[in-house]
């Protein structure tokens, strides 16, 4: 077969950075623990407000500067309502919804996930720069979509 | 006449080469460009 000496190389180059984005993903997967924002934790969607940590959502301390923090996002908001997060903290997020899907993304942040009846998803991120962080809901979830906000406070 | 025949290829092929290598270079840089973004976040 035939190939053509400029067709080998944009072939090479496409290969390449096949295997390049490939590596990537591959690298941060199985080197650095980077996953999906699930862990296969399930809750009863019509008993989130009674099952623990959900009856109490807001900073737990598990250890040096390290948090958990239990969110709920619902129509139409986020509990708790306001956090205040201290500078450099790691911070485990687990949010679930009692209602709809929602959304509950950081802006700035690499913190978003879906906030899903029945699933509770788990993201860890640290806070290494102070200031207002505006937590959205980006699922269209409903009439009052628009007004779900909090924001996070790190300091 | 073998010869021609791929010497006029290697014409023909010039402009798809230099598509390719546009295209292949916009798909790197917005890649990059979203992983320098969650990089630095």
């Amino acid at each position: 077969m035939h190939i053509h000496r400029l067709e080998k190389i944009w072939l090479a180059i496409g290969v390449a950075m096949l295997f390049v984005f490939l590596g990537v993903i591959g690298v941060g997967a199985f080197a650095m623990g980077m996953q999906p924002p699930t862990g296969h934790h399930t809750i009863d969607p019509e008993k989130v407000s009674e099952t623990y940590p959900f009856n109490n959502p807001g900073l737990e301390q598990v250890g040096e500067n390290e948090y958990n923090a239990y969110m709920i996002a619902y129509a139409f908001g986020f509990k708790p309502a306001k956090m205040e997060v201290p500078l450099g903290a790691k911070v485990h997020f687990q949010v679930t919804s009692p209602d709809v899907v929602h959304g509950f993304q950081i802006t700035g942040t690499t913190v978003n996930l879906m906030a899903v009846p029945g699933e509770v998803n788990h993201y860890t991120y640290t806070f290494d720069k102070p200031g207002e962080y505006l937590v959205l809901c980006n699922e269209y979830c409903g009439a009052g979509h628009e007004f779900m906000a909090t924001t996070i406070i790190v300091k | 006449m073998s010869r021609d025949r791929s010497d006029k290829e290697k014409d023909t092929l010039k402009g798809t080469f230099t598509s390719v290598m546009l295209l292949g270079g916009f798909i790197a840089l917005s890649w990059l460009g979203v992983f320098i973004l969650f990089i630095n976040r």
